[in-house]
């Protein structure tokens, strides 16, 4: 059947007839699901999702969902030289149905190299040398803020697999709108953004692990995105680490 | 787990780890003996299984099932395309199971697990031959479009009878689908008639008004049993399923018709009596799923 | 890879700290930097760039194009990055692609701007021909043909001098619109238009070793150093892109200190690619019309 595929397209509205000009600028201009510029969407965290794994999260922030499954540390593949240190293997992809038009559900390779700097920091490699440790992300739902969530949740599967972390990895974007800086955003934010910056951070070292920034920025501007990131870092690395202490005290019982 | 597993001579857990490990055949060929399985099921008692609807919201029908750790996500998104000559009434549904690396330690990215277009075409021809759905709804303007229903199924963690769990999701993501209302724009163009937009388009009349549902007839279910020596174990788990390598998988539909029947090889030849208490197990568990299947319906109608 | 004895590495790390590096030079000083413009005939634009041993080119070809139903008003510009397998043993084969890939996603944040444009190095609107019908498509290819540390910053300024090299045809549109709704347009061979350069940022990677950080770096420091931060800055001292390499986490405040390092830097180096882009244009020029 798949063979002989005809051409289809998606009858839902393109963008071309939402093209309208939002008010950013506007002082009393709501976001579209009526949080504060300030106010990340609610986290749902849980480790455990896939028992194939050594480790596995998932993490659901909005419509953003996504699981992430960690296995190793196993044998490095043949061809690798020999190393002192682990290795670390990230890969991101996407499901079929995750965005709005259907797509092609490939691997996002600058997603899985962004998530491979923001982890190979946190990570104490010298616990496991000469093996290799995969992180595997796929998701399930596109809903903005992707690869944060995908971070996020990685280095909760990472801790639920006992791999060795120096701390916990959280990670959060703003989006620059106009004058307004907005955290967490959602895909309909994302696409209007005028600058985007995503931090990775471990929380209680203070240690950013990775940092893009695009868009035109002034210093003052790029300060205050910083803090706000950080800011809700910290708070998102309280809920990780509740998080896994309830999934620890849970197997204990 | 292993309290069951008490015989004599294995006292200690690690004993019995270490047995199960070095002696994986012997292990549970000592459970059979006593009809018990490693964790703690009888031989023909599947694992529980849960159905939850709706779990995607950028599909237009999808549903999560799980079958003890076994979990599929299934979603259905709609397209529009023009239908074939020979058939100008009839949608068109393109059936494609994935297994992401996620889903098992054996599947690394960028290298496919053997085991997908296997369940793939056995999905896509089960689904299409048990006539539980009549390609006939699927279309909108006879010759001009008709929909394409993209159904993907997604392991999210192998642990045996894939199978089984992706037919039970696609089933459950079928009659979760709800089809967007459409219209014929002035390029001859299907596009979605949604709220927002209803004020500017308003005299373009819907084309599918009715047609929000599917109506789901016979629909098919299917349990996978692993035959060995003269047991049966149904719905296997990975373990078991690596061990004791003869599968038969019967699907039967609701009126207890049989829709097809694998025996992909294996080690052991079954005999039509053994094939016969399969179809017997397989009976009992299409009520099972029946039941939970409507209680899923239920629960979603409620939210 | 870089081979080091104990003995080179501590030497490395102790001129850094110093502040006198193995070739003689400052942290925050640059290796002399050699541009040569209009090196591809067969593309709209090009150069080459040299910074020491590092060396690239950038060319840029224009394309007729439909632009993108998102942004009917704005022209589509793709940048891809390879990496030669002169250049180093391990980019044979699928060794430079990990590189090339990382390279051409940092370039792209660090010129093309965000989602909708806006911060970016390149005028998108100015590529736009007949709205939502016909525009240019810029393709930006670089190679590395010898690499000796501090890629990004020299494909940054190579793309900056290929652009300013670039000169795009002219373009009539036909008044008569053909039955096919797309517009008639007759591309001049005469007559070319200058591109727009002065918004093109640079980019200033600072790489820290030990507690200091470099400009520049060779691939024997980029062996040793912890983190490095890239940052673009335009002519106005705003920041256009930032990404962060290496492992080794941050401290928030030193990354903001490395902004403002980087900063300053590229006021001088923003002048000294200005500067070595008109002597190779006025070099260009001499020998084409001698």
């Amino acid at each position: 059947m798949s063979g002989t595929a005809p051409a289809t397209y998606s009858p839902s509205p393109t963008m071309q007839n939402k093209k309208r000009a939002p008010i950013f600028t506007d002082v009393d201009w709501v976001r579209p699901d009526g949080r504060g510029f300030r106010q990340c969407r609610g986290a749902f965290l849980r480790t455990g999702a896939a028992n194939a794994a050594s480790g596995s999260a998932y993490a659901e922030f909005g419509n953003t969902k996504v699981i992430v499954s960690v296995f190793g540390p196993r044998e490095s593949k043949k061809a690798m030289m020999y190393s002192d240190i682990g290795r670390l293997n990230c890969n991101v992809s996407y499901t079929t149905f995750s965005t709005p038009i259907r797509g092609q559900g490939s691997d996002n390779k600058e997603f899985s190299s962004m998530l491979h700097k923001a982890l190979e920091g946190a990570i104490i490699l010298d616990s496991f040398p000469k093996t290799t440790v995969d992180v595997f992300a796929l998701v399930l739902e596109s809903g903005g803020s992707d690869l944060p969530v995908v971070v996020s949740c990685a280095s909760l599967a990472l801790a639920d697999a006992g791999i060795m972390m120096y701390d916990v990895v959280a990670s959060v974007s703003v989006s620059c709108l106009g004058k307004n800086l907005v955290i967490d955003p959602i895909t309909e934010e994302e696409s209007y953004q005028d600058g985007s910056m995503m931090i990775t951070c471990m929380p209680s070292r203070n240690e950013v692990t990775q940092l893009t920034v695009t868009g035109e920025w002034s210093t003052p501007k790029i300060h205050e995105a910083m803090e706000l990131c950080l800011d809700a870092c910290s708070k998102l690395g309280d809920i990780m680490r509740s998080c896994l202490k309830e999934a620890a005290s849970a197997s204990q019982e | 787990m292993m309290g069951s597993a008490n015989s004599g001579d294995l006292s200690s857990e690690m004993e019995v780890d270490a047995f199960r490990r070095l002696f994986p055949l012997r292990f549970h060929e000592r459970h059979l003996l006593e009809s018990i399985r490693p964790d703690a099921r009888m031989l023909g008692k599947a694992r529980d299984t849960t159905l939850a609807l709706g779990a995607v919201a950028s599909a237009d029908g999808s549903a999560l099932a799980k079958i003890g750790c076994t979990t599929m996500l299934a979603a259905i998104k709609m397209e529009v395309m023009t239908p074939t000559a020979e058939s100008p009434d009839m949608g068109c549904i393109a059936i494609d199971f994935h297994m992401p690396p996620i889903c098992s330690p054996t599947v690394r990215p960028g290298r496919p697990a053997e085991a997908a277009p296997v369940v793939s075409k056995q999905l896509s021809d089960t689904i299409l031959s048990s006539g539980m759905i009549n390609l006939k709804d699927l279309s909108l303007v006879r010759g001009k479009a008709s929909w394409m229903a993209y159904l993907d199924i997604y392991c999210l963690d192998a642990d045996g009878a894939l199978f089984d769990a992706a037919l039970l999701s696609a089933v459950a993501a079928f009659s979760n689908l709800q089809i967007p209302i459409v219209a014929l724009n002035d390029d001859g163009r299907v596009v979605v008639v949604s709220e927002e937009n209803e004020g500017g388009k308003l005299k373009k009349e819907p084309v599918n008004k009715e047609k929000r549902k599917l109506k789901l007839s016979s629909i098919p279910f299917s349990l996978t049993c692993i035959l060995h020596k003269n047991y049966i174990l149904a719905d296997p788990t990975a373990e078991e399923e690596s061990i004791m390598e003869t599968l038969v998988t019967v699907v039967l539909n609701l009126s207890g018709q049989l829709v097809s029947l694998y025996k992909p090889g294996g080690q052991f030849l079954a005999y039509t009596s053994a094939i016969q208490d399969c179809m017997a197990l397989t009976r009992q568990r299409v009520k099972e799923l029946k039941k939970i299947l409507d209680e899923a319906i239920c629960d979603m109608e409620m939210d | 890879m870089v081979g080091l004895s104990v003995g080179e590495k501590h030497f490395i790390q102790g001129g850094i700290a110093q502040d006198l590096r193995s070739d003689g030079r400052k942290r925050l000083t640059y290796r002399h930097i050699q541009v040569e413009t209009g090196v591809i005939p067969q593309a709209d634009g090009s150069a080459r760039v040299k910074m020491g041993a590092t060396d690239v080119i950038g060319s840029v070809k224009a394309e007729l194009g439909k632009p993108n139903p998102l942004q009917p008003d704005k022209g589509k510009v793709s940048l891809y990055v390879d990496c030669s397998p002169t250049a180093a043993p391990m980019f044979e084969g699928r060794g430079g692609e990990e590189l090339s890939t990382e390279l051409s996603a940092t370039l792209q944040r660090c010129l093309l701007g965000g989602k909708n444009g806006a911060g970016a190095g390149i005028d998108l609107s100015s590529l736009s021909i007949v709205e939502g019908k016909v525009c240019w498509d810029l393709y930006i290819d670089c190679l590395v043909v010898s690499s000796d540390g501090n890629l990004l910053d020299a494909l940054g300024a190579a793309i900056k001098a290929a652009l300013s090299n670039t000169g795009i045809p002219k373009v009539q549109v036909a008044a008569a619109v053909s039955s096919d709704g797309q517009p008639e347009v007759d591309v001049s061979d005469e007559e070319f238009l200058q591109f727009d350069t002065s918004g093109v940022p640079v980019i200033v990677t600072l790489t820290k070793v030990g507690r200091h950080y470099i400009v520049d770096a060779t691939s024997e420091e980029e062996s040793q150093m912890s983190s490095a931060v890239s940052v673009s800055i335009n002519r106005e001292g705003r920041i256009c892109g930032l990404t962060k390499r290496g492992g080794a986490g941050l401290d928030p405040s030193i990354v903001l200190d490395m902004i403002s390092v980087a900063k300053h830097v590229s006021e001088q180096l923003i002048n000294k690619l200005d500067s070595e882009i008109a002597a190779a244009e006025a070099c260009e020029e001499e020998s084409g019309h001698g």
